[in-house]
């Protein structure tokens, strides 16, 4: 895992470097502040600095006062080479002071870059007070008073239009009885609704019995249809996409940042759960990893509810990060079976060789994820049907992979395991994957 | 029915009585329990059909606008720092020791996320060599108890500050200055336990330490420590044994360490294998479970076994050219069945083993005497490498009991004893009054506990450091599984720190664990036992490497033990003891309660007893002929008379096999503070059946065999809870047996049954036709090995999430076990077997019942048979049960509704319905009804509802896990393992699960044994498990 995380963040450098160059072609003379915050974002500064606090590194304000031009434009570029070769007093106290925790080389710069970085630094604005707070990182509960508060009162509202209706009435009844005259056209003899409504003689047929046809058709094709489909969707959570108690993004670890998702759901070829990662995982990066560029020098909010849960203080001394009083996280689940279906991770991601996204959907481009698809039996039913399982790279099935090569080979394109690329098809279904017990035991 | 011999279950099934007649015909005869159903909600409804109609109309309504409402919101919550070890959804499994008694069997532990949810027997553990027993799989239930302390009490009340607690005690204890203080514990051989005692003493010298054991060993002790100079019992080596002679020792059920001797004993009872089968003969009075395997069971006067035994000791002295102990010959003894036995003896002369339960010193004597007149130490007795599993002394508790009398014990600590309750109950409760000091480690309120002015609760044997030594130079280490449940410690630490002794470790072990490293603290007695084994184990790696396997073992010592015993004196006390008047009763452990401090285990109530069936209460066997002379019907009560002790309306049964002239009652129940399921005084809960400790002599060594005891019929009657004839089937071909001689001629005798004509509309499916690529499932279950101990019914009940249903729900019949023991009796008599109904007819009216105490027992593990041509799946209306190609019969709870069909169509009995909702259900309050209970639960396992069928499934979550373990791997099906549970506790290996598609495997060839048959072949359903015909060797002895 971690040569591959190695391997993604080698990329972004040199993606970084590329753009770097690019920038620093356009460089003039003078140091240039707005070149130098591009430079600043594209090189990732802010995963270790803020302007103002002090992150994995120093804070960077009056970073000019304190050292000189020279020793910048070294330290910066090749701070191990500057420490190791002029043995600078500060070099060595500042490596020291950080716990030998080396800078990043950055050689892709050059000391005119690097001098502009140090222009956006001088000119950068004084820092707003960080106004985000992190919130309690309990799952979001569910406030529907104001809805009920809306029904309630459309119910009282709507009685109340429905008696004065029916007040309006009596009253124009009563007038009506009083004065006739004004009310002439009430009396003339009216159309009924199905005459309005149906052509001919359709309409002079008895209203009854047209009524109750009509009920009975309607409510019929209404409750079917209804019934069927309410039924059908109890307990189904498709498009489910609660709130999290951390916004954790999978678009961009996944998708931008193109982590592995064993990286974090480790468990997934070994075991039924595929495992919400422990806290331990998520700090394997996030130790480092702050975002504080992004939020004016403070740590990133929902990092701060890691470390929060964690009870993680970076900025204590070595050895005395974690307090005593971690909170584990609640994450809300989105993936519920119930609890008489038997859902193995193993079997289908490393024996069957799924994707997550065959599931979960495109879950690399998800903000907030969401449940994709319904999880109902029909579904899993559907793709046990025409999935298709290796079986010619594992010894379990080499009896079933023989067995099925031969009927090809009498067969030919007639045997049910004949597929059009040349390889068996062998479907789950077609290995007792329909069998009831399979699932539910 | 085969072999024409008549067999039975129960005296209602063999006396045709037409309410069985009646409840037979028809597996669910009740009503639909409507009133009881909806009393579970929290409705009242007394039955009418209006009122019927009212509330089904209503729930209609309240489930259709219930099914509108939003799913509740469920939450993932995952670790904050995985443990590096543990992968959510798959299980650990750590090696450990079972400290559900002193037989100390080497196990496994099945951990889930943290909490321990089965225990079975380790496979390199000489004490359980696999197996387990059915307490032992039961006592993970212990650990999940509510009745466990929360709290240590002082006086009664909670304290949660073990350091102010401490100082407390200490205080006390010091207090006491150089007046006596015992510390009464069980047998403990755990070398680390002992040397923390011996700490303890250290700091207080005036502590003595006193070893007893509720149903003791002391006679076997004694005898012992005269003849071989060595306190200590032998290891008994079953294994080796080709005859095997018992007086009243329930060696496979209850006595001593039932499961390495079963496994041992198991051995040699094939008839295929090599050296020829064991012979075993029986004497005894109540019919125990060893009793029911015996080749020759012998009816003998609980009172005169020393004439008995020294019968026997004189016809082999006779054959050997020994000298005789001088006593009356007794000619009219058990026939002329001694002589025989003797006879027999003699010829395996080194290869024979003579043991008696009697734990008077003398009859112990005699047996050594035996033994050695045999040759049998050093080939089936091995006293250089002894036991230590009993080393409690009946004398030395009397006199602790005395001492605290009079005052000159003025402090008292008790460590897994409770003699309030199995010693002398009134005397230890003034006792304890009397004494300055009095402490528990109990980790319930027991009787005793609830007499002590302190309760330290001890932790759970799975929240515990320790180590044991069963045996001479064989150690098992127990380690901790979870982490403490309640605020309690273990014993050995509370010792160590009133001591003052707590070692500091060497190194902290938990040092580079990284983050949280200060949340991990070893136990202090962790690092006492550690240190405690430096010298042998001195590294990390190798102590880790011992953890791992759960045991160290030394080389076994050679050499002999030199007999100094003499036989000639003890003619005296067994002509004393030659005729008895009045009647005897033999108190005995049962096989799921034992002693009584697992009493409290639903699962082990719920077990019915190996061999009366009754679950959930004790009641007084009666021979046939006594209830017959006190007109003693089923469901009577009697009355119990012994000295100034009296039970009224105690519930009677007519035991097969109870000697005349004797009965017989089970110790382990009456306890008065143990908790919601045995009986709480305290918290307002019945207890359970009657406490038969009260009829012990406490004086001398324990004896459990009471004379003049006088039983007149109760007034009351009492329904006890029988499970034997439930799930009759009419007079069929269900178990077939032969005789060691005729199977020696013809390998199918017994089994050797005409062709019976199948026609069949099934055509035989493609899976089961050989050579098909997938697994056909099967199981192989042999008659000769099942002892009948039940062990498996409780692993499977654990495996499974079967619920509890409690006493009156077996009355009805509605026991939810899915797997069941049938146990078969068949008359016996001098003449031969009875087979005729008027035979026995005639036999009963000669007026001797004697033939009662002759019945020849089989016991049949009865599961589901997984049918090729299941009678069930073609009845499902709405195929809730189907057919795999795997050969399973499928049960699909979710499709179910309910109607039972497939129970009634099903020819074996083997299905059972959820009559109510067994989880959260405060009509059945066991262990589904709590949280704390519900963490034993099987996550793999759907946890069944109300109104859904339910029955065996070949453990198919244990299928599925064993095939994607191979599939994962790449591995062929045939290396596929799989133990279903049963299977896995079985301590006689009689049950073998496997793949018939794999020639290689087990159960394939035992499919080819000539002993092979499936029950009910005729009709044709095509069974999966086929079981072996049962051989006794009892064609001469």
């Amino acid at each position: 895992m971690f040569p591959n995380m190695i391997a993604r963040n080698m990329k972004v450098w040199m993606l970084s470097a590329l753009m770097a160059v690019s920038v620093s072609s356009y460089a003039q003379d003078k140091p240039n502040a707005e070149n130098g915050k591009k430079l600043y974002e594209a090189n990732n500064c802010g995963s270790c600095h803020a302007l103002d606090k002090k992150v994995v590194g120093p804070a960077l304000r009056g970073v000019h006062t304190r050292r000189s031009e020279e020793w910048l434009v070294q330290w910066v570029r090749n701070n191990e080479k500057f420490r190791k070769e002029t043995k600078d007093p500060d070099a060595i106290a500042l490596y020291t002071e950080y716990g030998g925790a080396a800078m990043n080389i950055f050689e892709n710069l050059t000391p005119a870059n690097v001098l502009d970085i140090v222009e956006y630094i001088k000119t950068a604005p004084e820092a707003k007070k960080a106004a985000v707070v992190a919130t309690d990182a309990n799952a979001p509960k569910d406030d529907n008073t104001a809805l009920y508060i809306l029904l309630i009162l459309v119910a009282i509202f709507s009685s109340v239009l429905l008696v004065l209706a029916r007040v309006k009435n009596t009253l124009k009844r009563v007038a009506s009885e009083k004065n006739p005259e004004d009310f002439e056209d009430m009396h003339a003899p009216k159309k009924g609704f199905f005459e309005k409504i149906l052509p001919g003689k359709w309409g002079k047929k008895n209203p009854v019995v047209l009524s109750v046809f009509t009920t009975v058709i309607l409510g019929g094709l209404g409750a079917y249809y209804g019934f069927g489909y309410s039924i059908s969707e109890v307990g189904v959570q498709k498009g489910y996409a609660p709130k999290q108690p951390i916004a954790f993004s999978h678009k961009l670890h996944a998708g931008d940042l193109k982590l592995d998702c064993k990286y974090c759901h480790s468990t997934v070829e070994e075991s039924k759960q595929a495992s919400i990662p422990a806290l331990n995982t998520c700090m394997n990066c996030h130790k480092g990893v702050q975002l504080t560029d992004k939020y004016n020098g403070e740590i990133s909010p929902e990092i701060k509810k890691i470390y929060a849960a964690l009870d993680y203080n970076p900025e204590a001394k070595p050895g005395e990060e974690y307090g005593k009083n971690p909170r584990p996280i609640r994450w809300v689940r989105i993936h519920n079976l119930p609890d008489h279906a038997y859902f193995n991770h193993a079997q289908h991601v490393k024996v069957g060789k799924q994707t997550c996204q065959t599931c979960h959907g495109a879950i690399e481009k998800m903000e907030v994820v969401q449940q994709k698809n319904t999880l109902q039996m029909g579904w899993c039913i559907d793709c046990h049907r025409n999935a298709q399982v290796d079986v010619a790279n594992n010894n379990y099935y080499k009896a079933l992979h023989d067995k099925a090569k031969k009927d090809i080979a009498s067969n030919n394109s007639k045997s049910k395991y004949f597929a059009a690329d040349g390889k068996v098809k062998l479907t789950p279904a077609m290995n007792g994957g329909l069998e009831c017990s399979k699932c539910h035991y | 029915m085969s072999n024409h011999i008549k067999y039975w279950k129960g005296e209602e099934e063999l006396n045709k009585d037409p309410q069985f007649l009646a409840a037979q015909k028809n597996e669910f005869h009740d009503d639909l329990p409507l009133d009881e159903v909806f009393n579970e909600d929290g409705v009242e409804l007394q039955a009418n059909r209006r009122d019927f109609l009212k509330y089904f109309g209503f729930s209609v309504t309240a489930v259709a606008l219930a099914a509108c409402t939003k799913t509740p919101i469920r939450h993932a919550v995952p670790y904050l720092v995985k443990p590096e070890d543990v992968t959510p959804g798959v299980a650990n499994y750590y090696r450990s020791t079972c400290g559900a008694c002193s037989t100390a069997c080497g196990i496994e532990v099945k951990v889930r996320e943290g909490r321990p949810i089965k225990v079975d027997g380790s496979y390199d553990s000489p004490i359980s060599m696999g197996g387990t027993c059915a307490v032992g799989q039961a006592s993970i239930l212990s650990l999940y108890d509510n009745e466990r302390l929360a709290n240590p009490l002082a006086n009664g009340a909670e304290q949660t500050d073990w350091t102010a607690l401490d100082s407390e005690i200490a205080g006390k204890l010091k207090g006491l200055g150089s007046a006596k203080i015992a510390l009464v514990t069980s047998t403990i051989h755990g070398p680390s336990s002992l040397k923390a005692i011996e700490a303890f003493k250290t700091s207080y010298p005036s502590v003595d330490h006193v070893t007893y054991d509720a149903v003791s060993y002391s006679g076997i002790l004694d005898a012992n420590e005269a003849d071989f100079g060595k306190r200590a019992l032998p290891t008994y080596k079953f294994d080796t044994a080709k005859v095997i002679v018992s007086f009243g020792a329930d060696f496979l059920g209850t006595w001593i360490s039932p499961v390495e001797f079963s496994k041992g004993y198991t051995k040699h009872r094939q008839p295929s294998v090599e050296g020829g089968m064991s012979k075993h003969i029986q004497f005894e009075s109540a019919m125990s479970m060893t009793g029911t395997n015996a080749d020759f069971r012998f009816p003998m006067r609980a009172s005169q076994e020393a004439l008995y035994v020294a019968t026997l000791y004189n016809y082999i002295a006779i054959a050997t050219g020994a000298k005789q102990i001088p006593v009356p010959q007794q000619g009219e003894l058990a026939g002329n069945s001694i002589k025989k036995t003797a006879d027999a003896l003699v010829k395996a002369k080194g290869s024979s083993l003579v043991i008696s339960a009697s734990n008077e010193v003398e009859v112990q004597k005699i047996v050594n005497g035996i033994n050695m007149l045999l040759g049998n130490y050093g080939s089936t007795i091995d006293m250089v490498n002894h036991s230590n599993q009993y080393k409690g002394s009946d004398k030395k508790m009397a006199e602790v009991l005395a001492g605290l009398k009079s005052g000159s014990i003025a402090g008292v600590i008790f460590y897994n004893a409770n003699p309030v309750y199995n010693h002398n109950s009134k005397e230890w409760s003034e006792a304890l009054n009397k004494a300055k000091l009095s402490i528990s480690f109990a980790s319930s309120k027991d009787e005793t506990a609830a007499a002590c002015q302190y309760v330290c609760p001890d932790n759970h044997y799975l929240e515990s450091w320790n180590d044991a030594e069963p045996r001479k130079g064989v150690y098992q280490f127990t380690q901790p599984t979870i982490s403490n449940v309640f605020n309690t410690r273990q014993a050995q630490i509370s010792l160590l720190v009133w001591a003052n002794a707590v070692v500091a470790p060497a190194k902290d072990p938990f040092a580079s664990k990284g983050i949280f490293s200060q949340k991990l603290q070893a136990s202090p007695y962790y690092n006492f036992m550690r240190a405690n084994w430096s010298a042998l184990l001195g590294t990390d790696d190798a102590f880790n490497a011992v953890l791992e396997k759960g045991i160290y073992t030394e080389a076994a010592s050679e050499g002999a033990v030199s007999y100094a015993g003499s036989v000639d004196s003890l003619a005296s006390f067994v002509s004393a003891n030659a005729k008895s008047a009045g009647l005897d009763m033999v108190l005995y452990q049962g096989v799921g309660v034992r002693d009584g401090a697992y009493a409290n285990n639903p699962w082990l109530q719920e077990m019915p007893d190996p061999v009366s069936k009754v679950c959930w209460d004790n009641y007084v066997a009666l021979p046939k002929a006594l209830a017959v002379k006190l007109e003693i019907a089923e469901g009577d009560t009697v009355n119990v008379k012994v000295g100034d002790v009296t039970y009224n309306n105690v519930p009677a049964m007519v035991q097969p096999g109870q000697a005349n002239e004797t009965v017989a009652m089970a110790l382990g129940y009456g306890r008065t503070h143990a908790g919601k399921v045995a009986g709480s005084v305290e918290k307002g809960f019945d207890t359970i059946g009657v406490n038969g400790y009260a009829f012990v002599n406490n004086t001398g060594n324990r004896n459990f065999v009471i004379k003049n005891v006088e039983i007149t019929k109760g007034d009351d009657t009492y329904a006890l809870a029988q499970t034997q004839t439930h799930h009759s089937i009419e007079g069929r071909d269900i178990v077939r047996e032969s005789t060691y001689a005729k199977w020696q001629k013809n390998p199918k005798a017994g089994n050797d049954m005409p062709a019976t004509h199948i026609y069949t509309i099934w055509e035989k499916p493609e899976y089961r036709k050989d050579g098909a690529p997938n697994h056909l499932w099967a199981m192989a279950i042999d008659l000769n090995s099942c002892t009948g101990c039940g062990s498996c019914l409780v692993s499977c009940s654990i495996e499974n999430n079967v619920p509890v249903v409690g006493r009156d729900e077996i009355r009805l019949r509605r026991e939810m076990h899915w797997i069941r023991i049938d146990r078969y009796y068949s008359f016996n008599s001098t003449e031969g077997v009875l087979t005729k109904d008027t035979e026995i007819a005639a036999a009963d009216d000669k007026g001797n019942f004697d033939h009662w105490q002759n019945v020849n027992v089989l016991h049949q593990p009865m599961m589901c048979q997984h049918c090729s041509n299941a009678p069930c799946e073609t009845v499902c209306p709405v195929l809730a049960t189907t057919h795999s190609t795997e050969g399973l019969n499928q049960m699909t709870y979710n499709r179910c509704i309910g109607t039972k069909y497939c129970g009634n169509n099903c020819p074996y009995k083997v299905r059972r319905f959820n009559w109510f909702r067994f989880n959260d259900n405060d009509k059945f309050d066991f262990h589904f009804n709590n949280p704390l209970g519900k963490m034993v639960i099987n996550p793999d396992v759907t946890v069944r509802t109300r109104g859904v069928m339910e029955k065996c499934s070949f453990c198919v979550q244990r299928i599925q896990e064993g095939k994607l373990k191979a599939k994962r791997e790449g591995k062929s099906p045939n290396e596929v393992q799989v133990l279903t549970a049963c299977q896995r506790a079985c301590p006689s290996n009689a049950i073998v699960f496997g793949d018939l598609h794999n020639p290689e495997s087990e159960v394939s060839k035992l499919y080819k044994n000539e002993r092979g048959f499936t029950v009910l072949e005729e009709i044709n359903v095509q069974s999966s498990v086929k079981y072996m015909t049962k051989i006794r060797n009892n064609d001469s002895i």
